[in-house]
């Protein structure tokens, strides 16, 4: 990291999602203060070295005020209600100006209703699942797909078996789809980034970019299924 | 008959939790004539809605949107949120009110902290706490102008 950033974060409800998510931000230099409403948890979260843990309701505006909301730059709401998390949210925004509120959604059909009541940033936690399971239960695992740009693109890694046709082919001679990208090639220890002249080997792995819906065409044409 | 049955349709109340308050709503709502939905997680609060009841009783979510669907929320005329949590009634507002975009909407909230923000936010709240607070004072007040008497 080039910068110490000294970004405050708030971190409402949650057991071992708060744990884990502070030790991460933590290692990268974050202030994290967490709030939970569970005096158990609170004990686990206070184990953690540099994290300030708060014992109370944080939808309730003063526990917030006491935890310092006000210097945070961001809040991220875990808790398991979904009603907790869109009022923590809220009042951290209307009462603390806070940037940006990051809030966790059981219910998949409240992501947008969550959006539009002025939370910046919504993840369920379900539908992230299920696309994940989705994607592992229906390719082999020789693929591994990322969708960024709210779907738009995906990004893929593709790994070469050894009865692939496309091995020992240069990239220009591969019958990729249009709107697909190889990004980068990694073998072995190193990571490439490739020309039109490069050569495919077998157990190669392959970071593809592709438009959303030509991602199952290219890995056909990469891998032979 | 006509002007009967207009009338009703104008008039659709959705409300959400029966407990004390709930229930004393709906039957109230439900003598006067009005057309009453009444939702609740348990089929026994239901209990304590009077036997004259002529509204109907729902079991289930009220921050459910599927279930507010199911419940015609955007026929409703009025959708009152009197859970036992200030957050659930909060949310079950907000649903109603820019989703469903009913006219009236009214939460419950405990916390009078709270109630501030989302009297604020457009939503009618009503905070017992300080409706209490109110009342002594009034009744205070007239012991004093008694006294002063």
């Amino acid at each position: 990291m080039k910068k110490t950033r000294n970004k405050e974060i708030l971190l409402i409800g949650g057991r071992s999602k708060a744990r884990s998510l502070a030790s991460s931000l933590i290692s990268q230099g974050y202030h994290v203060t967490a709030i939970n409403d569970s005096r158990e948890d609170c004990m686990k979260l206070a184990e953690m070295q540099g994290l300030t843990v708060y014992y109370g309701d944080g939808t309730k505006p003063y526990v917030l005020d006491e935890a310092g909301a006000g210097n945070c730059q961001i809040a991220i709401a875990l808790t398991s209600k979904d009603e907790d998390n869109l009022v923590a949210c809220q009042m951290c925004k209307r009462n603390f100006d806070v940037k940006k509120t990051v809030s966790l959604v059981s219910d998949p059909e409240k992501t947008e209703f969550f959006h539009q009541m002025g939370v910046d940033s919504v993840v369920c936690a379900i539908s992230a699942v299920t696309n994940i399971i989705q994607q592992q239960a229906f390719m082999d695992d020789l693929v591994n797909i990322i969708p960024v740009g709210l779907g738009m693109v995906q990004i893929i890694e593709v790994h070469i078996p050894g009865d692939a046709t496309v091995s020992g082919k240069k990239l220009w001679e591969i019958d990729l789809p249009k709107e697909v990208v190889v990004g980068c090639i990694l073998r072995r220890d190193s990571a490439l980034i490739p020309r039109g002249d490069t050569r495919i080997n077998v157990g190669d792995t392959l970071v593809v970019i592709a438009r959303n819906g030509q991602e199952n065409a290219a890995i056909e044409v990469l891998t032979g299924r | 008959m006509n002007f009967f049955e207009k009338k009703n349709k104008e008039e659709y109340v959705i409300i959400v939790g029966c407990g004390r308050l709930g229930a004393s709503l709906a039957n109230t709502l439900s003598d006067n004539d009005g057309n009453v939905l009444i939702m609740d997680l348990s089929k026994d609060s239901f209990r304590r809605l009077s036997a004259t009841f002529g509204g109907l009783s729902v079991v289930g979510n009220g921050t459910d949107i599927q279930t507010l669907k199911d419940a015609q929320i955007q026929n409703a005329s009025a959708v009152i949120a009197v859970t036992n949590h200030d957050n659930t009634n909060i949310m079950i507002a907000q649903l109603a009110r820019d989703l469903f975009h009913v006219k009236k909407v009214i939460a419950r909230l405990y916390d009078s902290e709270r109630e501030s923000v989302y009297h604020d936010l457009g939503i009618d709240t009503i905070c017992p706490a300080a409706l209490s607070a109110k009342e002594v004072d009034k009744i205070l007040g007239k012991d004093e102008e008694q006294v002063e008497k």
